[in-house]
């Protein structure tokens, strides 16, 4: 599903050129469940952020389900994103002035289904997190766990091939994010792909593939047995 | 996305900080205002003046006794009667240009009939006098010759006259007595209307010949009258003709070309036009203040919108996350700032209907609305929205994604 082939990202920062990402290649197959780990600065977040079209390489070719979109257009990832990729971040990344429902709604706006079908979607959507009852709650009424299903919620709405979670847990005790790993575990059991960034140990330990990076390498990548 | 959805968006975040974006609208509504104010003050002074013109007919000119020895101060011009019918036919005679001249001597007193009593303007002329002062008749007719010549008793009378008199019956045939005299009703003017200075109705017209036997005759003596009203035949004549009346009229009173005439050459079309100076004047001097209130509006609403998406830069990335195209994240900006522009445009058009109401209202000016303004203020406020809201918008649009959603 995902070819990444010598892909390098180079930041500049003043005079200094810091290289988040050397030469990295990985490639993951549909339904896989990867971890990605590494300290902060190993190049972990960069990495996702390419593979989720939300930023581009300096060098190196990256195939998505066979197509090179190094050479896409602003409009072509912005597509790409809205109907293959489903995002979760670390602070929910939700919109304050919509409530749960419209912000499950909004990818769907930008995909211009029609009223029904993506309020349908919406529902559905929100159902299979566990918050049918809360649709029409702000974020600021909610919990960070519900915050944190809203936005899984709005990752699923579109149907899409990918998630990916940056840090989902990071802002939640351990019984909430649990809750947050067990409903990734059963989207990926349902063959949705995900990717997830992480650096502690128990949350990693979910993938059946856990990449470690450091200085924008890859300096391990093992299939999970105990998992 | 549809535009339902963007506009529907749009409005969540305008709500959401509903005095910034009303100040913001400000200077919209300001501008707006003004231009509603500005045209339909001028299109009131239009309209006004087309109306006079209406009234007192066009190309006129009024020749009015004056007392000579005046210099400068009034001495009361009613006192003296300098015109007489032989300066008329001198005019007539003279000067080619004059198509129509109408005499008038008037005097205002009790007029008694049908057991009521009533004051009103009493006016000795000729036929002349109804073409050249776009009289019509609602009922009844002009005076005959033989009327003219005998002087016959027998007068038309205004609508106000009228009222007054008989109330809403009618009154031809009936007789009125005017300063105890009596005479035979034989017209009923149609309405004009009152002006600022006086009710053009309240008036009653008797022949010229009958007023000065039985009415004025101590006032007017010999074949003294009060004022001519003289008809130009072209508009393009009317300057030349009141300069040549005035060269007969020095002639055939015996002054010098720079001594104090005893007569004054009223020149009807230079009091519209300076109505519509001062209209004029004061519509530039809206324009003015529409055109700084809307670019200041304009940019006003530009750096509401910068601030806006530096604000937003965050939720901005995360629109861009869940597929948000570049023209999907410009339309959305473009069409807040459209809608505070057009909020702006709604108040300043319900502002400046008040303020309309309340000048016609106090002052007594006529102002007319008409659906150009509606439609123009609504053109300008949106355009205003879409040209300052454009810069804004392209920014938000042009923002990379992750290095707006990892804006804090």
């Amino acid at each position: 599903m995902i070819k990444i082939k010598s892909l390098s990202k180079e930041y500049i920062m003043g005079d200094n050129k810091l290289l988040a990402l050397n030469e990295v290649n990985i490639s993951i197959n549909a339904g896989e469940f990867v971890s990605i780990m590494g300290s902060s600065g190993s190049g972990k977040s960069t990495l996702m952020n390419i593979i989720g079209c939300l930023d581009v390489p300096t060098n190196g070719d990256y195939f998505f389900r066979e197509n090179n979109i190094s050479s896409y257009s602003s409009n072509q990832l912005a597509e790409l994103r809205n109907k293959d990729i489903g995002f979760i971040f670390q602070n929910f990344n939700l919109l304050p002035r919509l409530n749960a429902l419209e912000n499950v709604i909004l990818p769907l706006l930008y995909s211009g289904k029609s009223f029904k079908e993506r309020n349908t979607l919406a529902l559905d959507a929100l159902e299979n997190v566990g918050l049918g009852d809360r649709i029409y709650h702000r974020p600021n009424q909610l919990s960070g766990g519900q915050q944190q299903r809203v936005s899984i919620a709005r990752a699923i709405a579109g149907s899409p091939k990918l998630i990916l979670a940056d840090e989902p847990t990071g802002a939640l005790d351990s019984v909430t994010g649990i809750e947050i790993m067990k409903i990734l575990n059963d989207l990926n059991l349902k063959k949705i792909t995900i990717v997830l960034v992480t650096h502690e140990d128990d949350i990693a330990n979910y993938g059946s593939r856990i990449i470690k990076m450091k200085d924008g390498k890859i300096i391990e990548d093992i299939n999970n047995v105990s998992n | 996305m549809s535009l339902t959805d963007l506009i529907y968006l749009s409005q969540k975040s305008l709500r959401s900080n509903i005095l910034r974006s009303v100040l913001t609208s400000l200077g919209i509504i300001i501008g707006v205002s003004s231009v509603i104010t500005m045209i339909s003050i001028g299109s009131g002074a239009r309209q006004e003046v087309e109306e006079q013109i209406e009234r007192f007919g066009s190309n006129n000119l009024i020749v009015r006794s004056q007392s000579s020895s005046s210099r400068g101060v009034s001495m009361g011009s009613n006192s003296v009667n300098t015109l007489t019918l032989k300066d008329m036919e001198g005019l007539k005679s003279e000067l080619p240009a004059i198509s129509a001249i109408a005499p008038r001597v008037s005097m205002s007193t009790q007029i008694i009939a049908n057991g009521n009593n009533w004051l009103a303007t009493v006016t000795g002329t000729t036929n002349d006098y109804f073409q050249l002062g776009n009289w019509k008749f609602e009922i009844g007719r002009e005076f005959q010759e033989d009327e003219l010549n005998s002087g016959s008793r027998v007068a038309i009378i205004g609508k106000t006259v009228q009222k007054n008199l008989f109330g809403t019956d009618n009154p031809i045939d009936e007789i009125i007595r005017i300063n105890k005299v009596p005479f035979t009703v034989i017209g009923l003017l149609d309405a004009k209307g009152g002006t600022a200075w006086a009710d053009l109705d309240d008036t009653i017209v008797v022949p010229l010949k009958t007023a000065k036997q039985r009415l004025v005759a101590k006032k007017f003596p010999g074949d003294q009258i009060r004022s001519m009203t003289i008809n130009v035949s072209s508009s393009e004549l009317l300057f030349k003709t009141e300069k040549d009346i005035d060269t007969v009229m020095r002639k055939l009173h015996k002054i010098s070309a720079n001594g104090n005439p005893d007569f004054v050459i009223r020149n009807y079309a230079q009091f519209l036009n300076a109505r519509q100076e001062s209209s004029r004047v004061m519509s530039i001097l809206l324009a003015t203040v529409a055109g700084i209130s809307l670019i200041v509006g304009g940019i006003g609403i530009m750096n509401i919108m910068l601030v806006t998406v530096t604000e937003r830069t965050k939720e901005i990335g995360v629109c861009m996350s869940v597929g948000a195209k570049k023209r999907d994240i410009l339309l959305q900006f473009l069409i807040e700032s459209l809608m505070i522009s057009l909020i702006g445009g709604c108040i300043g058009i319900a502002l400046g209907l008040g303020v309309i109401f309340g000048v016609s209202e106090y002052f007594n000016w006529k102002m007319s609305l008409d659906y150009i303004s509606l439609v123009l203020s609504f053109v300008f406020s949106s355009s205003i929205g879409i040209i300052f809201g454009f810069y804004p918008a392209r920014k938000a649009a042009n923002l990379n994604p992750i290095d707006a959603l990892r804006y804090e």
